[in-house]
């Protein structure tokens, strides 16, 4: 009697700048986000890293930025905000200093990066072109916390475009650009990216956000609003995923409060073809591994045959055609 | 440094709202030294979300003694555990006091439950045979550090705001006087009580080693967020990784240090 063949590996592969001149595709969908896990190697003492689809790193700037006074962080119900004010130790010591590290890892990183210019911008793709250990690129056009007021870069779709044009001039490698929620109208923001040239969407940056101390009738933050992030933001990034996925063809990348297997899932019906895990991993360092365990068996327990599959199910269009059969 | 699960064995309310937890962390415990902290999960679901740093008290063999305030939501869950009951804990990190063995004379100086990781760096410095002398300062008596948690071979000063126990005044006072006998200082506390200790320095014994063990609301205690960050005279240094223990002289006393600053023990929190 012959037995059946064993169950094969679901194939958990991603593929992100199928256009690209360097297309990357990822071993599988679990990123860790950017601003959440250094320059990778900080959490490499406790986990092991080299398992993640990939690594955004801590968002960079042309020079090295001191950020802003403290306090920086302050806890909220399931969340907390942050005001670091993008320090970082400039892109020229990211690239003399940590890419020859990643260049021996197996795990794909990500560098984000942020301008106050198209200019900018388009200078610091060009500085990363070519150097071993950086396998693409993720444009914060959307950090909340180094403009005055809690505004970010780029708020509508025109200025969007003319960074991702810049930017998808000089560089090869795959360019993933992260969106604000606070945008007037974030589909339209999202397909000026896509027009633009970005290979994905990462969505979304933290919601702007604050908090007073009661006893001192002072904002707790020094900076006075700060990004919230965590599981209190999950059902927000999901609708925002699950609205914008319709309206672009490129891969749309979930991220902000994803914290377990089932918020992973959630995000990929929603339409998010990978996953960025942020707070989470502050709470537990191991949630990412955790999610991407569990999500090799629930695929497998769906009947699925890869990851690919579980995008974007829970669209109308989707469950129209799955009432039909 | 470890993720790791810690049982409770002991949990005693050493003086009001502020406990002692001892946990069953034999890793921990052997390689932790004085100044350093754990990050510990308050409860298994998402609110409280993020870690607290707590200082590490005390170690003996295999137990390691934490203290806590409870001074808000994640503290005050860590404190209704009693024993038996499991912790989430980080750590130990950071960078904890460094003393020289030259030293012979050590003076530790600390504000409220900035006691907490200096009885550990008391302990060692005594084991050592160094002479060791201790000086803390609080609002009233009822606030200050029961001195039978102290090793007798330590010179105990006692300062009160209100002079319910002790000198009369700030526990700064104190210093000037005993600097020439200290070959070296090791300072917790509030901010303001910090400063002023920097101002004593800098004023009376410019060279002489002196270190403090600074706090900051953390994320995630690993040194990616730079949630903690200080101003030092190098820049912005991270509390949880380069600290908490700096030396003195290398933190950037703000002008407004003497009017916030009486955040609880060691390195801080969310509360």
């Amino acid at each position: 009697m012959r037995l059946p063949p064993p169950d094969p590996q679901p194939d958990l592969r991603v593929e992100i700048g199928r256009n690209a001149k360097l297309p990357l595709t990822l071993r599988n969908p679990v990123m860790v986000a950017s601003g959440t896990f250094g320059y990778g190697t900080e959490y490499a003492r406790l986990i092991d890293v080299q398992r993640l689809g990939a690594i955004v790193s801590k968002g960079i700037t042309l020079h090295p930025r001191r950020g802003n006074r403290g306090p920086r962080v302050v806890e909220t119900p399931a969340g907390m905000l942050n005001a670091i004010g993008l320090q970082n130790v400039g892109i020229h010591k990211l690239v003399s200093d940590k890419a020859p590290v990643w260049a021996q890892w197996d795990v794909p990183v990500i560098v984000n990066i942020a301008g106050d210019s198209i200019e900018e911008f388009a200078y610091m793709a060009d500085q990363l072109e070519g150097v071993p250990g950086i396998s693409g690129i993720e444009l914060n056009i959307s950090c909340p916390n180094v403009w005055e007021g809690g505004r970010v870069v780029a708020e509508d779709a025109e200025t969007t475009a003319a960074i991702t044009e810049a930017v998808r001039l000089r560089t090869g490698l795959p360019l993933l650009v992260k969106i604000s929620p606070q945008v007037a109208d974030i589909v339209s923001v999202a397909r000026a990216a896509e027009d633009g040239g970005a290979d994905a969407v990462s969505l979304i940056n933290t919601f702007v956000g604050m908090r007073i101390d009661t006893r001192t009738a002072r904002p707790v933050l020094a900076n006075v609003t700060g990004g919230l992030s965590g599981p209190a933001i999950f059902p927000l990034t999901l609708w925002l995923v699950y609205l914008v996925s319709q309206h672009v063809g490129v891969p749309v990348v979930g991220v902000g409060g994803v914290a377990s297997l089932n918020d992973a899932l959630e995000l990929m019906l929603a339409g998010a073809s990978a996953v960025q895990v942020g707070t989470a991993t502050f709470v537990d360092p191991g949630t990412s591994l955790r999610i991407l365990d569990g999500l090799r068996e629930a695929i497998r327990s769906r009947g699925c045959a890869s990851v690919g599959d579980l995008t974007g199910l829970a669209h109308p269009s989707r469950r129209a055609a799955r009432a039909a059969r | 440094m470890d993720l790791f699960s810690a049982r409770v064995v002991d949990n005693e309310e050493i003086m009001p709202s502020t406990h002692v937890l001892t946990l069953e962390a034999a890793r921990a415990a052997r390689s932790a030294s004085p100044g350093q902290f754990l990050h510990i999960r308050c409860g298994d679901g998402l609110s409280p979300l993020i870690r607290r740093p707590m200082s590490i008290f005390r170690t003996d063999g295999t137990l390691l003694q934490v203290m806590i305030r409870n001074v808000g939501e994640g503290s005050s869950w860590i404190v209704r555990r009693q024993a038996g009951d499991m912790l989430d804990c980080l750590g130990p990190l950071g960078r904890g006091f460094r003393v020289s063995p030259q030293a012979r004379n050590l003076l530790l100086v600390g504000g409220g439950y900035g006691v907490a990781p200096l009885v550990g760096l008391a302990e060692r410095a005594l084991a050592r045979r160094a002479n060791v002398s201790l000086a803390v300062g609080a609002a009233a008596s009822e606030l200050i550090f029961p001195a039978s948690l102290i090793p007798e071979e330590v010179e105990y000063l006692v300062a009160t705001d209100d002079g319910s126990a002790g000198y009369r005044g700030f526990v700064t006072d104190l210093i000037p006087e005993r600097l020439v006998w200290a070959d070296a200082v090791y300072a917790c506390g509030p901010l303001a009580m910090m400063a002023a200790l920097a101002r004593i320095m800098r004023d009376l014994a410019p060279r002489k080693p002196a270190q403090v063990a600074m706090e900051e609301r953390m994320g995630c205690a690993m040194g990616v967020c730079l949630g903690c960050c200080i101003e030092s005279t190098r820049g912005p240094l991270r509390v949880c990784t380069e600290g908490p223990v700096f030396d003195i002289r290398q933190i950037v006393w703000r002008e407004e240090a003497a009017a916030i600053g009486t955040r609880g023990p060691g390195v801080g929190g969310h509360g």
